[in-house]
């Protein structure tokens, strides 16, 4: 058995990172962040006594078991939140594939999702810009240094939070926590910032959404108007007499007809609630991919 | 016992890690929810990590690194609330407090562990007197 011995709580960290190699990056990041706070409170101000710091990380456990804790645990709350049915229904079905779309919680979360980001997207596009602008207008008073380091800390939590969202609205595992981040000074930390690709890639995403929540907000409306429509103008028809017409020209569709409207009508649900999905997870592994560190 | 303690082997300590880290699962969620349950204020993960260390005279079976996932998952099923605060040394800590649903857990947890301990020892303590 190989005891290895950490003086530095940084070289500990890099070696559960190292131990969690492969492992989902979320849970890497939390992982990270719980063990620094862990050995940053128990040693206080010994945080620089290697003597303090090896003992400290002996307590704690070997990096390779802490590991894998973390990998055994997620392993079964993944197997918990594994829903029954969908083991027992076989993959191939091809009615299950096309019609499971609509019961599918996530199918509609996702939708909700398309909705919300053209809020989400004005919001930290406005955020990035008006920040980016005044930190760097400022930066000739000495006022532009707290100024952009506070909106870096805001572009920071704001990566976590958009997270959260998208974990809670599109069914992918995000971080729970922020990213460990190395202690120091604060000029240290905000150079550790400036270094950060994450940073940059997460204002990069932010910039993003607002074009991206343009074009999900309208389609997600228009889809939605489409079979709402559809699904009304049988009624309208039947209850108050009212002609359902199509196109300029006005072509009125026939009385019997009309029923075939909810056919059209649930097509369409059908196949937005699939197309939903499909930009569902390609934003995921969008946000995955820009907000997380890899 | 004596056997163990004459013949050091590395196997035997690879076989005895992994033994326990089986009945760790089962038992360290019970006692971070006790001892989360017997607290007056909610604790941060080291806190907890020390009244373990303290109450086990320092033979405490489970790493402190291991605590946290369990309490994350536990968190992450009710069985706990959360709330990160700043610390005035140090990073933000996260706070955890046991719910109404995790002492109901721990309410069935304990009679399971009680019957499971009943049930074990009579069989063990035989077992030792057939050696002596």
């Amino acid at each position: 058995m190989t005891e290895l011995r950490f003086t530095r709580i940084a070289d500990y960290l890099s070696a559960l990172r190292k131990a969690l190699h492969g492992a989902d990056p979320a849970l890497l990041q939390d992982a990270l962040y719980d063990t620094e706070a862990h050995l940053l409170s128990e040693l206080g101000d010994q945080a620089s006594d290697p003597a303090a710091v090896e003992r400290a990380c002996a307590r704690f456990g070997d990096p390779q078991e802490v590991a894998e804790a973390w990998r055994d645990n997620e392993a079964r709350v993944i197997q918990a939140l594994q829903p029954a049915p969908r083991a027992s229904s076989p993959k191939g079905d091809f009615m299950h594939r096309t019609f499971a779309v609509v019961t599918d919680p996530h199918s509609w979360s996702a939708l909700l999702y398309m909705l919300l980001s053209l809020v989400t997207g004005i919001l930290y596009f406005t955020w990035v810009v008006t920040g980016l602008s005044l930190s760097a207008g400022l930066s000739i008073l000495i006022i532009g240094v707290p100024v952009f380091l506070l909106f870096l800390a805001s572009v920071r939590a704001l990566a976590l939070v958009e997270g959260r969202v998208v974990e809670t609205l599109l069914d992918v595992r995000m971080p729970r926590r922020q990213a460990p981040e190395a202690p120091g000074t604060l000029w240290q930390r905000l150079r550790g910032w400036l270094g950060d690709r994450r940073t940059w890639l997460t204002m990069l995403y932010m910039i993003l959404e607002l074009p991206l929540g343009v074009a999900y907000f309208s389609f997600a409306v228009t889809a939605l108007s489409l079979v709402l429509g559809l699904l009304a103008a049988p009624v309208a028809g039947w209850l108050f007499g009212l002609p359902m017409t199509i196109g300029v020209g006005g072509w009125i569709v026939p009385g019997w007809a009309l029923p075939l409207c909810w056919v059209l009508s649930f097509a369409i649900l059908l196949g937005t609630l699939h197309l939903v999905r499909w930009i569902g997870r390609a934003h995921a592994k969008l946000a995955r991919a820009m907000l997380v560190q890899p | 016992m004596g056997s163990v303690d004459e013949a050091p082997d590395h196997n035997d300590d690879a076989m005895q890690r992994k033994l326990q880290k089986e009945l760790n699962a089962a038992s360290v969620p019970i006692v971070l929810l006790a001892i989360l349950a017997r607290a007056r204020e909610p604790l941060y993960g080291y806190a907890i990590a020390r009244e373990i260390e303290q109450r086990s005279d320092g033979a405490a079976v489970a790493k402190a690194g291991t605590l946290y996932p369990v309490l994350r998952t536990m968190a992450a099923n009710g069985l706990l609330s959360s709330e990160v605060e700043p610390s005035v040394a140090g990073p933000p800590r996260r706070y955890y407090q046991i719910t109404a649903e995790g002492r109901r857990t721990l309410e069935l947890w304990r009679r399971a562990w009680r019957r499971t301990r009943d049930f074990v020892e009579p069989f063990l303590d035989a077992e030792e007197d057939e050696h002596d």
